[in-house]
């Protein structure tokens, strides 16, 4: 299963916290800086694209204009609500696909028989473009909420599963040996050892599934929903409406970046105690 | 000194620990079984030291497991104050080699580990595995996570974490067999210390025939698999035994002796 390299490549640059020291030469060789650097020169090549190469708003919209029209939605309250419409979706989605994915993974870890009955499917609906599916959920579930959570669900759980087993399996046998040797039972031994031990494959599984689960929420919004950003998305697209479309965009961009870098955090105290063994 | 048969099960007094006639069998691919221990008998008294020594592969950890109830014996029985041992249990607690503490716990929750998987309350827990860290000389310590102490402070920990579910034996499995030398003769010292402060029957294995005769009151020595009793040992040397006691010649008497009869088997293999 070569996917399983995936998770544990995830989890091992973790180590590489620890860069040489760059000279501090200068104030453009600190690392923020140099982002936000990139950041404005990325945004002044797209201003000027838009205003002097496209010159057509139809079909670009420079960052001032998305900008001007994000505020405008804050203020009409049409950006909060929608994207409410769809943190909702992928909160409910990401927490039941996080939660089964995790009880399946260690089923099957658990259970030699499980995992034969498992093991194939879900090797081929990890590997597959699940997100195909997402037009059969809408007809299934409608075009509420419930559809949406649905199509997070089932992009969620491929990565959890997957990275729960090879976390489970990854658990150093000898302190298995010690928490039996302790008189530990089944269910004692897979909290206070297995569990602690794959944690931070899992949260790393978390990381990939976060992208995941937002690609979910917009392509199960495209299909057919009542709000949500990716209803907007498709509404202000009929209508060559370009600002409204990239304010949904940029919305769900920084939502990903937020909660990867709020799981990172997370990641990284789960397996302080990595650094320093 | 040597007596080289196990005694005669003619004592009906029951002994804190007796195996009669165990052995162990693996049973590896196809038809291929590997007899690890055979028609091993021991008696140990309680609050004996015993230690039993042997060259690699001869079932020595095999037989500690079985002791601990990690492994059932494919032949014999094995009998805790008369009680056939089955599973592990509150009375037995072991020391594994590799110190084997769960890394993502301070030193102070390793210690109330085994207490924990008991049931016994979190304070009463963190009580005894305080007054425990400090027996084996970790006070101060009781924050850090594994990964931040050396190879003897964490064998320090896998002690006291044995220790404190207060079991009437304990089996250490060559425990300070990675540590170097300084560090292991300053642990055999620390660890007599703690035992004449516990009372506790202990058994401990080792290949190391120096540390096997300063540590133990009798010594068995086990033959290569498959693995029986080839000698029992006993070493009169008065306690406590201070670090001095290394030097005291009928130590390295009673050495030579070991050595003697472990050479033979190493010639034959």
């Amino acid at each position: 299963m070569t996917q399983l390299i995936a998770p544990t490549a995830i989890i091992d640059d973790a180590h590489l916290v620890e860069r040489p020291a760059e000279p501090a030469a200068n104030v453009f060789s600190s690392r923020p800086v140099r982002a936000l650097l990139s950041l404005i020169g990325g945004l002044a090549i797209w201003e000027f694209v838009a205003r002097a190469i496209v010159h057509n708003s139809a079909f670009l919209a420079a960052p001032s204009a998305v900008a001007v029209r994000g505020w405008q939605m804050i203020l009409d309250g049409s950006l909060l609500y929608n994207g409410w419409v769809s943190l909702q979706e992928l909160l409910i989605g990401f927490v039941l696909g996080v939660v089964c994915g995790i009880a399946i993974g260690a089923a099957m870890v658990q259970w030699r028989g499980v995992n034969d009955a498992l093991e194939l499917w879900i090797a081929a609906l990890y590997a597959a473009p699940i997100v195909a599916l997402a037009p059969v959920l809408i007809i299934w579930f409608g075009i509420g909420t419930a559809s949406k959570v649905a199509v997070v669900f089932i992009m969620v759980i491929f990565p959890i599963i997957i990275n729960t087993q090879a976390g489970l399996e990854s658990v150093d046998r000898r302190l298995l040996l010690v928490a039996r040797s302790f008189c530990s039972n089944r269910w004692q031994t897979f909290t206070t050892i297995s569990l602690p031990a794959a944690a931070p494959f899992i949260v790393a599984g978390m990381r990939q599934a976060v992208g995941k689960g937002l690609i979910g929420v917009v392509v199960g919004e495209l299909f057919g929903a009542k709000a949500g950003l990716g209803n907007v998305i498709t509404s202000a697209s009929s209508v060559f409406d370009m600002p409204t479309l990239f304010v949904a965009v940029v919305t769900l961009a920084v939502a990903g970046v937020t909660m990867t870098a709020a799981l990172r955090v997370f990641e990284v105290r789960l397996s302080s105690w990595r650094d320093v063994a | 000194m040597a007596v080289a048969a196990p005694p005669a099960p003619t004592d009906r007094r029951i002994a804190k620990l007796e195996l009669i006639d165990v052995r162990v069998e693996y049973r590896g691919r196809a038809q291929s079984e590997t007899l690890a221990l055979d028609k091993t008998s021991l008696r140990i008294e309680a609050g004996e030291f015993v230690c039993i020594v042997g060259p690699s592969g001869c079932g020595k950890t095999t037989l500690l497991h079985c002791l601990d109830g990690l492994k059932q014996p494919t032949g014999g029985r094995m009998l805790l104050d008369g009680r056939e041992i089955t599973a592990p249990g509150p009375d037995r607690a072991m020391v594994f080699q590799s110190a084997s503490l769960l890394p993502w716990r301070t030193v102070l929750r390793n210690v109330t580990y085994g207490l924990e998987l008991q049931g016994v309350p979190l304070r009463e827990a963190t009580t005894r595995a305080r007054a425990m860290i400090e027996l084996v000389g970790l006070a101060g310590f009781e924050g850090r996570h594994p990964g931040e102490l050396s190879g003897g402070m964490q064998q320090r920990v896998n002690l006291a974490r044995a220790l404190v579910i207060d079991p009437e034996v304990i089996l250490l499995d060559e425990p300070f067999a990675a540590l170097d030398a300084q560090t292991r003769e300053t642990m055999q010292t620390e660890l007599l210390r703690v035992w004449d402060a516990t009372k506790k029957t202990a058994i401990f294995i080792t290949h190391q025939i120096s540390e096997a005769v300063y540590l133990a009151d009798r010594v068995i020595v086990m033959s290569p698999r498959p693995g029986r009793v080839k000698a029992i040992v006993p070493v009169d040397i008065p306690r406590p035994r201070p670090a001095s006691a290394r030097r005291d010649p009928n130590m390295f008497a009673i050495e030579a002796q070991i050595g003697a009869l472990m050479e033979r088997d190493e010639a034959r293999a």
